[in-house]
């Protein structure tokens, strides 16, 4: 049986080959289709793993506690939305307020962020604020610091609403930028030490949320909502397996492709390779091995295909996964808000590669089979004399 | 009816489909062949000698009637005994050679061979020793698209016997062929036929293939109508 099936995979490896052109078009189109499967499926891997390490390490650490009025999403919440926050060594208290701060005569509109000085569980390098001498110690990210012209060192003004809803203003100096992909800490915002913005408005001990290091397993009071790091990276998560489904388009046509004309050629193989037929029967053939062999024959392409597009693609995808993509629509991603480095780090997974592969050798196999069915029915007398 | 028979046909009748009706290519044929004849079918064009043949090689299934193999009737046979049967007992030649193309010469000998699942090396000396027997050993490796219809043609013929069948069936082996090498083909049958014993039956109008044989039965219109040993 292994033998048998053996020695038809045999036969139809040679049958393929000795094709010539046509044979090496159908595999280089599928190894094509097989390579681009594997490369955006393997970007999006890679983007969707730093994606989500970036932002645990930098926002959502192990989940957050959100004051229930508190929408991160809507900035008119931002007003009213924080309460008396929750003490405990494990999570750290994040206020946010509104201001604007006035660089060069421009206003611009920003979120204060207050976070302690003393915190370690983002890796917002708030020990500056404390290692700083300045009255109004501020940090910043790299991206709102290109943006507005800002840099280390600058005194700029700013202009708040204490509690009351009363304005004051004060210099802020920018004692550090830092470099983080996660735009959402970083785009039209500033940090600065907590007790000190709990200062500036009168709200002592406030909090909009806060963010939760390890397993936080207290009961909640009515007014907060825990949000665990899969809540908070479902968002992320969803938009970059959409981006992944998108990019499908572009292999789905070249698969098509090849698996039309993998069709084709079993089209054309059962119809004038009639003789030949014929004499796998008469030579001791079953009507089921012939079919079995031409289905073979077909799933071959797919099986040569994804040997080659391997041999290929495996140290071709490594080999980014270590130097890294630069991907074109980067900016407009962080414009937007989206988490993306600076390049993005393919990742193969196996799971990807196999499944690619059994889906590849599955159609092929499928789309092979269909044309060669008519082998069954065919005439073994009429077969051998070939195609009249 | 006597058992060591090799082939048996007992009131074997075909029928075509044709149209709405049928056609009737063969009509109560009895006859019987023991081991060793050098025997062949002739009869004009339509007679029904093909249409024999192809029975006698399971190619085909019989309306009516039972055709036996070393006393098995065959009348019946699944398309896996079928199988089996062409491919150990039944060696055939065919008028158009019918080679695998894409193989040599090699391995179109070999090729039933790796079916019987023998070993490489038994395979090798068989194939050689075939080979051999038909004159080719030095063309091994070509591809039947590289040699001439009389080559290709003595390739079938050890195709056909590297496996040591029974019964080589042969439709009008030589009608491609010129007198020389028609010769030469006859010559190399009637050799295994003598010296290895197996059972030849040819269809054939040429005369120079039915100088050869022992036995000749003549077919007009589906029925035998002469059967005569030499
Ligand atoms: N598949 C078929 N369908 C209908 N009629 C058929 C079929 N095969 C053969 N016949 C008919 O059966 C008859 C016998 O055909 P067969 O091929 O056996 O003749 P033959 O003696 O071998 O002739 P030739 O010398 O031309 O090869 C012919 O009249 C042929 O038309
Ligand atoms: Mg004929």
């Amino acid at each position: 049986m292994i033998q048998d099936l053996l020695l038809n995979f045999k036969l139809a490896y040679k049958n393929i080959i000795s094709a010539g052109l046509r044979t090496w078009l159908t595999i280089t189109t599928l190894a094509f289709a097989f390579l681009l499967i594997l490369f955006f499926n393997s970007l999006y891997t890679g983007w969707e793993y730093q994606g989500v390490k970036d932002q645990i390490d930098w926002e959502f650490a192990d989940g957050q506690i959100i004051y229930k009025e508190f929408d991160k999403n809507d900035p008119f919440t931002i007003e009213s939305g924080h309460h008396q926050m929750i003490k405990n060594e494990n999570i750290a208290p994040v206020l946010i307020r509104q201001g604007n701060l006035y660089p060069q005569g421009r206003m611009l509109p920003i979120a204060i962020k207050g976070i302690p000085a003393n915190q370690s569980i983002v890796k917002l390098p708030t020990h500056l604020f404390h290692e700083s001498k300045e009255e109004f110690p501020v940090i910043i990210g790299e991206a709102m610091a290109t943006n507005n012209h800002l840099k280390k060192g600058d005194k700029i003004l700013l202009r708040w609403k204490d509690k009351n809803g009363t304005f004051d203003a004060k210099q802020i100096t920018i004692v550090g930028i830092f470099h983080t992909n996660v735009p959402t800490i970083d785009m039209g915002q500033i940090w600065m030490d907590i007790d000190l913005l709990w200062k500036m408005t009168g709200l002592e001990k406030e909090a909009s949320y806060h963010i939760v290091k390890g397993n936080y397993n207290h009961e909640l009071k009515s007014q907060w909502r825990f949000e665990s790091q899969q809540d908070l990276l479902k968002d992320f998560i969803s938009m970059v397996e959409m981006k992944k489904g998108s990019s499908a388009f572009l292999y789905i046509i070249l698969m098509f492709i090849a698996l039309i004309a993998i069709f084709d050629s079993q089209v054309f193989s059962v119809f004038k390779r009639q003789k030949e037929i014929g004499t796998y029967i008469a030579l001791g053939f079953t009507k089921k091995r012939v079919t079995l062999l031409l289905t073979i024959e077909g799933a071959m392409y797919a099986i040569l295909a994804t040997i080659i597009g391997s041999l290929i693609s495996i140290p071709l995808i490594s080999w980014l996964g270590v130097e890294g993509v630069t991907l074109s629509s980067k900016e407009q991603s962080q414009q937007m808000g989206i988490t993306i480095g600076e390049k993005l780090y393919p990742m193969l997974t196996s799971k990807l590669l196999f499944s690619s592969i059994f889906w590849i050798i599955l159609l092929s196999t499928i789309v092979s089979y269909l044309p060669v069915r008519k082998i069954a029915k065919m005439n073994t007398v009429d077969a051998l004399k070939g195609k009249k | 009816m006597s058992t060591n028979n090799l082939i048996e046909l007992h009131q074997v009748t075909k029928r075509f489909p044709v149209g709405d009706g049928e056609f009737t290519a063969l009509s109560d044929i009895n006859l019987s062949f023991s081991k060793g004849e050098f025997a062949g079918l002739i009869g004009p064009s339509g007679s029904g000698k093909t249409t024999l043949l192809n029975l006698i090689g399971a190619l085909d299934d019989s309306t009516e009637g039972e055709i036996k193999i070393n006393g098995k009737n065959i009348a019946n046979n699944s398309d896996e005994a079928s199988a089996l049967l062409r491919n150990e007992h039944i060696g055939f030649i065919f008028q158009s050679y019918n080679l695998l193309p894409v193989y040599t010469i090699y391995e179109n000998v070999e090729f039933p061979l790796i079916l019987q699942k023998i070993p490489k090396e038994d395979r090798k000396i068989m194939v050689l020793q075939a080979l051999e027997w038909v004159g080719l050993k030095d063309i091994a490796n070509k591809k039947p698209s590289q040699i001439s219809g009389g080559q290709a043609q003595r390739v079938a013929i050890a195709r056909s016997i590297v496996k040591k069948p029974e019964i080589i069936l042969a439709d009008e082996p030589t009608a491609n062929l010129d007198s020389e090498n028609a010769y030469k083909i006859m010559d190399i049958l009637k050799n295994l036929n003598e010296e290895l014993g197996i059972t030849f039956l040819f269809s054939s109008h040429d005369s120079k293939v039915i100088k050869y044989l022992k036995r000749v039965i003549s077919l007009e219109d589906g029925k035998i109508i002469n059967d005569e040993v030499k």
